[in-house]
């Protein structure tokens, strides 16, 4: 087949990429969009396969379905509170495949310009010979375009690999740095940039390696640097730079599509990076660097004291309650405790109150993580609210349950403009008339502040592991 | 230890320290419970209904008095009840320490604890244990159903048949707990409601709870309740007079007025003047919650109704808690309950007397035979200092101009970003070969359509989208699909392993996309 039918099956799955990525506007919509995803995939892979300058088409199909088969067990197998942790490995793999990929053409070019010399150019076939076309001007441009592709791939794979270890548990999900902090960064972004003139000049191997640990060492320290609440940011982040990778590579390898392609899930991930830190009220950088800002003076006094209740209490509030608000955090997550809510939605919905959940935009470890989380134990969708649709309500509330959540429902973050978090958008739970907390102890949250919602008067403490606060709760509804 | 109920000697009194309910609380607590026969009787609860919940029945006030080591009451003990009291006892009730110089030497000098439930510090913690209060909710309720009974109207206004009814007009004065709780059941009857206090700062409690609040044209210093307890202080000369003039201007429109002004440990200031009740209109109701402590109304006659030369009624009950006493008792019950968990600790039916613990120490009048009234001023500040000034309300015009403002900033930054993105453009188009430059148009027109597309993703489909883009960034897999078949052993390899990786990639990505836009339901 020629390049005119593979470029035409290029735009085709291109449209379709894009159709599949609007279709998420909406919930219906989205169920037939992500077949739009699947059979444009298809097709750009087909359309390569069977297109110039593909080789050994028989073994990657058998490469690409044995991948398959473990992508499917993956996702098949997979638990929905650990979606922040495939999300994020998945990302160390294209950001790996951006590293091989960068590294390949390299080589290319090396067994290029040894071809022209020995004068059997013309027998190239493929990629190679897409290569030998080039004038010297246009390697330089290459050389530029697959040094940021494997610079981003690599910082992609092991920032991923990190966050993956993060958000699984197996590396602490606190803030460590090495002595030295950014400033090794920094350092590190330097010789990368000095291999790159160096390579530029030379054309040396050497220099793509150097330049690929520096990378590895940064995405690695970066995102060590980074505290398991910032997860949602740091996952979107790693997100777009799997996007900007795939795009460096699509140019130094010519390919529209991958830089179509790399373009979308770059502005994705940055756009959901943008979403999370106004969540937050942190603007990009500080937040990349880690920790919170210091504060500006002490903070206010916390007046008062956190009044523990049992579950007879909160059973007995709900029975009386008409309306009822749940803001479920990270904490659910963590205590599983998603089928338990939702069998108290569904009992309390029987009894005809109104109830409806609260999701703050960086709730959970993961962009939305926690209306999958919802929808994965048979909430329906259209009683999950944004923070924005459900903020004015709370006052006009009998009940709101915070489940697992802490930072996200601090009013510290309007009353008190010395706390870390001033003017983060919070939940306004304090404002209905009873708000019960469900939580482990009387600790503080990611941030490490005190929140004085538990120390309000309207405020009740519903101590212990929420899953089993709930099955408590559960056999006293009737 | 155990704890015992006699009945109370007071005449008239209903209410009885222990209900059925909060016996098996206070088990629950380690301790064993006894209760006089016939305590509860007046406020409906069978010596049955004791025995029911595992209390037990003691013929005589001395059988109980004997027997158990903490005693909890209602009324401040009589001389026949501080005879019965010995070292080993522990007396829990209202005790008046204030008023009550006798009761607190006697009980000091045989060396009994007492705890007097109208000490409990008014703070946060405390609030469930603090009787006055919950009397007085009970109190100002019974404040309006009294003053209903004895007005020959509706409270309600209603257009019938039969003629027009306007609505009763009440005036609360003093918004404490007793004054919100006949505000809330005057609102909810149906009157018009009126509600004056000294502290300014209640004005949005009394609000809260649907009357209006009458504002005197008065400017001065205001002390800050919180400074005082959350209690009224004493006010000025000439405060008082602009305070009376008001309510002589608001008299003949009132049908009912009830009063519950006091000043802690004072005489109750007279509010409500000779005049006053007389410009009202015949049939008009006054009820004095003030009347124990001489009363907010001239005129006031303690225990009794009566009626003044004009036809106004004016009630000087000073026994409204006991007039409810089914509901006073149990909360009451209540509020002994919670005193008795503070004071277990370890839940083993075990007094400790912990005079570090704020309330306690407030609320214990006589300890190891000293009299430890009055209490020193709690660590704690009662209520939390005054919140900050609201910023000022914009102006519609300064809203505009600052949208205005606003506009212009952004439309600067627009400009700015889209000229300095041109010019980087066109500076790259003077170097870069032309080939470049039709990958770059392909490139920067994707970012706009991405930027575009994703603005409009619902947040609750973030997670989806992740992994959706997850799938399609394996689109890297065009990369290694061109080179796996041009060159050397090591290019297969990594070309094969980059295939692989994105092979799973796909797959999963668009798999476990399509399983979480499954379970995304309607209900």
């Amino acid at each position: 087949m020629d390049l005119g039918f593979t470029t035409a099956a290029y735009v085709v799955a291109a449209i379709l990429f894009i159709l599949s990525l609007g279709g998420l506007s909406g919930q219906e919509s989205a169920k037939r969009a992500v077949w739009y995803g699947i059979v444009g995939m298809a097709l750009a892979v087909f359309a390569t396969l069977i297109g110039p300058g593909s080789g050994l088409w028989f073994f990657s199909i058998i490469l690409i379905a044995g991948g398959g088969i473990i992508g499917y067990m993956l996702a098949s197998r997979v638990e929905m509170t650990q979606m922040p942790e495939l999300v994020a490995g998945m990302h160390a793999l294209v950001g790996l495949a951006a590293v091989f990929v960068g590294f390949i053409a390299d080589f290319e070019m090396g067994n290029v310009a040894i071809a022209k010399e020995a004068g059997t150019a013309k027998d190239l076939t493929g990629f190679a010979a897409l290569i030998a076309k080039k004038s010297a001007i246009e390697l330089s441009i290459l050389r530029v375009e697959l040094f940021l592709g494997v610079f981003i791939g690599a910082v992609t794979f092991t920032g991923s690999v990190i966050a993956y270890g993060k958000l699984s548990g197996k590396v602490t999900s606190a803030a460590t740095k090495l002595p030295g902090g950014h400033a090794l960064n920094a350092g590190a972004a330097i010789i990368a940039a000095l291999c790159l003139i160096w390579y530029l000049q030379s054309g040396s191997l050497l220099a793509v390696v150097i330049m690929t640990l520096m990378a590895f060492f940064i995405g690695f320290h970066l995102i060590m640097g980074i505290g398991g609440a910032d997860m949602p940011v740091v996952v979107s982040m790693l997100n777009s730079y799997s996007g900007w990778a795939a795009a460096a590579i699509g140019f130094s390898l010519g390919n529209d599509l991958l830089i179509v392609v790399g373009a979308l899930v770059g502005s994705s991930g940055a756009i959901l990076s943008y979403i999370m830190c106004k969540a937050m009220n942190r603007s990009f950088v500080s937040v990349i660097l880690g920790g919170f800002g210091g504060t500006s003076g002490p903070a206010m006094e916390v007046e008062g004291e956190q009044i523990a209740i049992d579950a007879d209490g909160v059973a007995a509030a709900l029975n009386d309650a008409d309306s009822v608000i749940i803001i479920p955090g990270y904490g659910m997550a963590v205590a599983q405790a998603q089928q338990a809510v939702s069998e108290l939605t569904k009992r309390l919905r029987g009894q005809g109150k109104e109830v409806r959940f609260a999701i703050h935009p960086v709730a959970g470890r993961l962009p939305g993580h926690m209306n999958v989380l919802l929808a994965e134990a048979k909430v329906p969708y259209d009683i999950v609210l944004e923070m924005d649709e459900i903020n004015e309500d709370f006052p006009s509330t009998d009940i709101a349950i915070v489940i697992g959540s802490n930072d996200i429902v601090n009013p510290a973050a309007q009353d008190d403009p010395n706390s870390p978090i001033a003017g983060m958008p919070v939940l306004e739970c304090w404002k209905s008339k009873q708000v019960f907390v469900s939580k482990r102890g009387q600790g503080t949250g990611y941030s490490g502040i005190e929140n004085p919602l538990f120390f309000k008067e309207n405020t009740r403490m519903f101590y212990g592991d929420a899953k089993e606060s709930l099955n408590k709760l559960l056999a006293l509804i009737n | 230890m155990k704890i015992g109920t006699p009945k109370e000697v007071f005449d008239g009194e209903a209410r009885v320290a222990m209900t059925p309910d909060s016996a098996v609380q206070l088990q629950k607590l380690g301790y064993d419970c006894a209760i006089e026969s016939g305590a509860g009787l007046l406020a409906g609860f069978s010596d049955k209904a004791y025995s029911e919940a595992g209390v037990e029945i003691k013929k005589t006030a001395a059988a109980l008095w004997k027997d158990v080591d903490v005693v909890a009451k209602v009324r401040e003990p009589d001389d026949g009840e501080m005879k019965r009291l010995t070292a080993d006892h522990t007396l829990i009730s209202f005790f008046n320490p204030a008023g009550n110089d006798k009761g607190l030497q006697a009980a000091a000098k045989k060396g009994a604890s007492v705890i007097s439930m109208e000490m409990v510090p008014r703070i946060s913690r405390a609030q469930k244990m603090d009787a006055l209060s919950s009397m007085a909710n009970i109190a100002g309720y019974r404040a309006v159903i009294e003053a209903g009974n004895n007005f020959g109207r509706f409270f309600t206004g209603q257009v019938t048949a039969a003629g027009k009814v306007p609505p009763a007009k009440v005036l609360i004065v003093g918004a404490g707990v007793a004054g919100l709780a006949a505000i809330g059941t005057a609102t909810s009857l149906g009157a018009i409601t009126y509600a004056f206090d000294v502290r300014p700062e209640v004005a949005e409690q009394v609000e809260s709870m649907g009357a209006e609040f009458v504002y005197l044209d008065f400017k001065e210093e205001q002390k800050d309740g919180a400074e005082t307890g959350g209690y009224a202080a004493v006010s000025s000369p000439e405060f008082r007079e602009a305070q009376l003039a008001k309510f002589r201007e608001l008299a003949p429109e009132m049908d009912i007025v009830i009063t519950t002004a006091l000043i802690p440990n004072r005489e109750a200031p007279k509010l409500w003047l000779k005049d006053m009740v007389k410009s009202m209109k015949p049939g008009s109701v006054i009820v004095d919650l003030a009347a124990p402590a001489g009363g907010n109304v001239e005129g006031t006659v303690q225990d009794e109704k009566v009626v003044s030369d004009n036809g106004v009624t004016i009630v000087g009950y000073t026994d409204f808690a006991s007039r409810m006493a089914a509901q006073a008792s149990s909360l009451y019950s209540t509020n002994i309950r919670h005193m008795m968990a503070d004071l277990t600790p370890e839940k083993d039916g075990v007094v400790v007397h912990n005079m570090d613990d704020d309330v306690i120490r407030g609320a214990t009048v006589t300890f190891k035979k000293e009299i430890t009234y009055p209490p020193p001023p709690p660590k704690v500040q009662a209520i939390a200092a005054k919140s900050q000034e609201k910023p000022k309300e914009l102006t519609p015009e300064e809203i505009r101009a600052q949208e205005a403002d606003a506009f212009k900033a952004q439309t600067k930054q627009q400009v700015i970003l889209l000229a300095t993105g041109a010019l980087l453009t066109l500076g790259l188009g003077l170097i870069a070969p032309v080939s470049f430059m039709q990958h770059f148009i392909v490139f920067v027109l994707s970012v706009f359509v991405g930027f575009q597309v994703i603005w409009n993703v619902s947040h609750s489909l973030h997670t989806p989208l992740m992994a959706v883009t997850n799938a399609i960034s394996s689109i890297i897999i065009l990369g290694a699909l061109m080179q796996i078949g041009s060159g050397s052993f090591l290019v297969i390899i990594l070309a094969a392993l980059s295939v692989f990786m994105a092979g799973i990639n796909i797959f999963g990505g668009f798999l476990v996309t399509r399983r979480m836009l499954a379970m995304f339901q309607k209900s």
